[in-house]
């Protein structure tokens, strides 16, 4: 690591203020991407803005037909908390499968959504249940947040504050783990909200997408067999050491199945 | 709480010692400037800015090691090349001088005040190079016009091996009815244990010793090619050692790094430390295996083994690791024609150099690549002339009556009862009941096969005798000195039993102090399975020396002729009355002063053995995805007497596990182009998990070894040198019933995937993935 200050900010304004002096601060919330990065000599901050303890950025509770849950709230909280597990099953269960205990002991929502990993969980989570993302100057919605591999519409001194997501009435995320990673090397939510399908993917591409052709299918009968007749074009997929495009494509055949498959036969939107 | 080892208290309280625990007052931190290319000419190096670095003690480099005296580290042949060919040695140096010739190698040494300010000072030598031509994988080395790494080594070809006899074998493929061929690659893998490699290193000016904190496997052997680097004398490097956190083969040998501190820790007058990084032990660590083979079967028409004849073609990276030609050919030579009564067999082995990490040893050390060369032509065997696999191994196995079995090659298995072992194994796996398991299987669409290894193991005889010793301290504690080191093995506890056994005292009386410099002891480091039979014997002769000697207090004692007293349980008597006196009370006696009256130093010189052993393994696999699961194995050794069962579970799951880890995944993948690591980490690599094996079922059939006075085998490797081929022969098994006729490791759900896509489209060669391209 490079030389940093640490600094624990007493409130949001505080920790916003910090970010807005100094040019080369980052905000720390959970660390399990951010301390790496550091430790491999990758980034050199002039700050670390400890946000994880604000208590504007903590909380879980369903209001108007939504799960609002803050930033800083742990991946281990989402998957055991019993507001989640009940108004949004599929989201207590995605957060479940994220890394380790020890990565979800510490890693939070909002370091995960500002990160935009192209393998993360939860992006695929906010796309597909079309969230609103809320930072302490604009809500920003799903569709226009991410921007590619890890790119969103966060500018520099913005904060996320909490994450809204309207309740679904059905949905599932089915994820294929990568072997060394445990990333997601691809994984798809599928979710129902106000009688509209939406269709998340992430791990497949360069940034979490929506998968048009599945919506449309789904629109038109809610069933895995409209995915397994799908055909999935693999150019423009992620190809590396790991897997060629073409499987991934399939994958992503396999898991949308898979989540459509959890939907139909329990009544609980489960992880596939 | 009660431990079954005596080490694990100390283990799973966070009490045991490794290299980063030790701390010297005053002590300084190295850090090392790693070539970032795999293969370049150092055109300039200026490391004045970093010299400048106000917590910077000094910088190293070549000029430094070469005024020092340093010389190429060591390495050799262990046995002649194919007409008496000698190997070619590369030269390498502890900091690369002109070439850097892999991605890691060692150009500068930072001493600082703290690791941050060694790894600011690294950051800050500015240098410049020439890129060459790089070369990944031996195939690529050997081909005409390759780029030549070391201007001694004339197509990069260091050494050709050939053993076994190729005209008896050329004479007996000429007269077979059926001819067998396999191409396969046992690819490259990384280590990872779980210590990184790191030292310690105070340097005494008054006297010129060396002390050196450092992961090892064996501090004789560590001291020895310390030695050979630096030049510097023997009795003046002191190896230091206490928990070493796994080895499996890559904490053998004295890395580079050692030296550059030692020369560190002289220059500055301070204590030196390093302790790597993970990305270090990635980038720098030796890795293992990499071979491509080509083996061939000659079958009667009856379906008779008559001749083995097989190619392997070693990446051996830059350079060649002392322990690198040991694994390339000796496991090969010894294990030749495997369990099978085959009159006639040869192999050629080869040594490339290409622009990678240096391989050496590593867990199975050659065996699991030639028990899976073999099992997995045999099983092709089975395939191609219709017969069952079990079934081709039981007409060709060596019958426990031909015992002692002289080899094709001039060798011989001591003992065995490999027939009895594959039934055994057979049963516990239930090979009949398995098409009713793989119609379950299919019911809910997977795929499953089952695929077994017979295999033989070679475990060392060791470079010399292996001395141990016991000092009987106060409070009836006894302390055993020994140089073949614990990295996992539980020494502690086998060798305590040992000697509680004959001498009748608890187990807990015994310590172990395996790398303690005070007292110097010749001996093999641990490896090749040998630790058991090699210091276990040793000990076993220690206990009847310290018997013999307490029988002398013992006549002192009771008063009689040493010759009436016989010792039984602890006790010595006077043979016919019953007047005795317990070793326990002598050695309490006794005590007090500097040294013992029992205090002894034995030795023994043990000669290799062959542990053996049947394992099946069957695996479904969902043809949607391509992810293999283990959801059966079974595995019958003979590992000879075994002395402590949990111990020896312990080694299999282990080993078996560690199998699983490369067939399903492990690879070491570096760039065709530029020669970098694509995996690099453990974002990339897998490694095996505990849960990665189910339904495992291990069985003993012991048949004890005349060659030892334990008459154990070993059985730290035998897990890996079967479940390697066991595995992938049930993995190909349930392959082929999709279509599927050749298979290379690694059996990556991508890879598996993309190889029944390929059969069903009936074009081998379009999901082909090649991860290395
Ligand atoms: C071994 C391992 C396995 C993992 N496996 C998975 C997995 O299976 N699936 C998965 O999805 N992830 C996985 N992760 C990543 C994990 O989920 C991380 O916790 C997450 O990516 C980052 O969250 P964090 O709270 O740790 O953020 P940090 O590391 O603290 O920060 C990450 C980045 O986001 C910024 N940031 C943090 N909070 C905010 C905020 N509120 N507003 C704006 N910017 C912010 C930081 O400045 C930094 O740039 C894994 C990580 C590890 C180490």
């Amino acid at each position: 690591m490079y030389e940093f200050s640490y600094v624990k900010p007493a409130s949001l304004d505080e920790a916003a203020q910090l970010l807005a002096n100094h040019d080369d601060a980052k905000p720390l919330s959970g660390g399990m991407t951010l301390i790496p990065t550091l430790k491999q000599r990758l980034a050199q901050p002039s700050h670390l803005i400890d946000i994880a303890a604000l208590t504007e950025l903590r909380g879980i509770e369903v209001t108007a037909g939504q799960l609002i849950i803050g930033a800083a709230t742990r991946h281990i909280e989402v998957a055991t908390s019993m507001t989640v597990r009940t108004a949004l099953p599929a989201l207590a269960a995605l957060a479940s499968t994220i890394g380790d205990p020890q990565v979800r002991n510490r890693g939070t929502l909002g370091g995960s959504v500002a990160n935009n990993d192209p393998n993360a969980d939860y992006p695929a989570a906010v796309l597909a249940l079309g969230a609103t993302v809320h930072t302490q100057r604009r809500a920003i919605a799903a569709d226009d947040f991410f921007q590619g591999v890890f790119t969103t519409a966060i500018e520099e001194g913005e904060l996320i504050t909490r994450i809204a997501f309207p309740l679904p009435t059905r949905a599932a995320y089915a994820k294929f783990p990568h072997p060394a990673s445990g990333f997601a090397m691809t994984g798809v939510f599928v979710a129902e909200t106000g009688g509209r399908v939406r269709v998340a993917v992430t791990g497949a591409g360069p940034g979490v997408f929506r998968w048009r052709e599945a919506e449309a299918a789904l629109a038109d009968r809610f069933a895995a067999e409209s995915i397994e007749a799908l055909v999935v074009d693999p150019s423009g997929l992620n190809a590396d050491i790991h897997a060629p495009a073409e499987y991934r494509a399939n994958l992503m055949k396999v898991l949308a199945s898979r989540a459509l498959r959890a939907i139909l036969n329990s009544s609980e939107g489960a992880v596939a | 709480m009660s431990f079954s080892r005596l080490e694990d208290r100390r283990l799973v309280t966070g009490a045991g010692r490794y290299v980063s625990d030790w701390h010297l007052p005053g002590q300084l931190y190295a850090a090392f400037l790693r070539a970032d290319r795999a293969h370049a000419r150092i055109v300039s190096m200026d490391v004045s800015q970093a010299q400048a670095m106000p917590e910077v003690h000094a910088v190293l480099t070549a000029e430094d090691t070469q005024r020092a005296g340093f010389r190429s580290l060591p390495c050799a042949a262990p046995i002649p090349g194919k007409g008496g060919a000698e190997l070619i040695k590369p030269y390498r140096p502890v900091l690369a001088a002109e070439v850097v010739r892999f991605v890691g190698e060692c150009v500068a040494c930072v001493v600082a005040q703290t690791e941050e300010a060694a790894q600011n000072a690294v950051e800050a030598i500015v240098i410049e190079y020439d890129d060459l031509p790089v070369v990944i994988g031996a195939e690529a080395a050997i081909a005409p016009g390759a780029a030549q790494l070391h201007p001694n080594i004339p197509g990069n070809l260091a050494i050709e091996f050939e053993t076994g006899d190729a005209q008896a074998v050329a004479a007996a493929f000429a007269k077979s009815a059926h001819i067998v061929r396999l191409d396969l690659h046992n690819q490259r893998v990384a280590g990872n244990p779980m210590e990184p490699k790191g030292c310690l290193v105070r340097h005494d000016a008054g006297t010129g010793d060396y002390f050196v904190h450092v992961c090892t496997q064996g501090t004789a052997g560590m001291r020895g090619q310390l030695v050979a680097t630096t030049g510097i004398a023997d009795e003046h490097v002191h190896v230091v050692a206490e928990d070493v956190g796994g080895g499996f083969g890559l904490r053998f040998n004295a890395y580079p790094e050692y030296s550059a501190v030692m020369l560190a820790a002289r220059i500055t007058g301070r204590p030196v430390r390093w302790v790597a990084s993970r990305s270090e032990v990635f980038l720098s660590d030796e890795h293992a295996r990499g071979v491509s083979s080509r083996g061939e079967l000659a079958l009667d028409a009856q379906g008779q083994f008559l001749a083995f004849r097989f190619d392997f073609l070693n990446d051996m990276g830059a350079y060649i690791a002392p322990t690198g030609p040991v694994v390339a050919v000796l496991s090969i030579r010894a294990c030749l024609a495997g369990v099978y009564k085959v009159p006639a067999a040869v192999a050629n082995v080869r040594l490339a150099l290409t622009n990678s990490v240096p391989m050496a040893a590593y867990r199975g050390a050659g065996r699991p690549v030639i028990s899976y060369m073999i099992e997995r032509l045999v099983d092709q065997a089975a395939v191609e002339l219709a017969i069952d696999p079990a079934d081709l191994r039981r007409r060709n196995l060596i019958p426990a009556h031909a015992m002692p079995w002289p080899t094709a090659n001039g060798l011989a298995y001591d003992s065995g009862d490999f027939p009895a072992v594959l039934e055994h194994a057979l049963e516990v796996a239930d090979w009949t009941g398995f098409e009713q398991r793989r119609t379950q299987s299919a019911a809910h669409g997977r795929l499953r096969g089952i695929g077994l290894a017979s295999f033989v193991e070679a475990t060392g005889g060791g470079a010399g005798p292996d001395e141990v010793e016991a000092r009987f301290g106060g409070h009836g504690e006894i302390t055993l000195f020994a140089v073949s080191h614990s990295h996992g093995q539980s020494h502690e506890t086998a060798y305590a039993e040992i000697l509680s056994a004959v001498l009748g005292l608890p187990r807990e009386r015994f310590r172990l102090r395996n790398g303690d410099p005070a007292v110097r002891l010749a001996g093999n480091a641990t490896g090749g399975s040998r630790t058991l039979h090699g210091v276990g014997s040793a000990l076993r002769v220690l206990a009847d020396d310290v018997i013999a000697k307490g029988r002398e207090l013992a006549a002192r004692a009771l008063e009689v002729a040493a010759a009436d007293i016989v010792f039984a349980d602890g006790r010595y008597h006077i043979a016919g009355t019953d007047r005795s006196v317990t070793l326990d009370s002598l050695i309490e006696q006794h005590s007090g002063g500097a040294v013992h009256p029992l205090d002894t130093r034995s030795s023994a010189r043990t000669g290799g053995t062959f542990p053996n052993g049947c394992h099946v393994a069957e695996v479904e696999i969902d043809p949607t995805t391509g992810v293999v699961e283990i959801v059966r194995f079974s595995a019958v050794d003979d590992a000879g007497t075994i002395l402590n069962h949990t111990i020896v579970a312990g080694q299999m799951h282990g080993g078996i596990t560690q199998g699983a880890g490369q067939v399903l995944g492990e690879h070491a993948i570096c760039d065709r182009q530029s020669g970098q690591l694509l995996t690099g980490s453990f974002m990339d690599y897998p490694m095996p998990r505990a849960i990665m094996i189910h339904g495992l079922t291990l069985a003993e059939h012991p048949v004890p070894t005349p060659t030892n006075v334990l008459g154990a085998k070993g059985v730290g490797e035998a897990g890996v040198t079967g479940s390697l081929p066991a595995l992938m022969n049930a993995i190909l098994a349930a392959l082929r019933t999709a279509g599927v006729t050749h298979f290379d490791m690694p059996a990556t759900p991508a890879r598996i995937w993309g190889a029944i896509e390929a059969a069903r489209a009936g074009d081998a060669r379009r999901f082909a993935y090649d991860r290395a391209q």
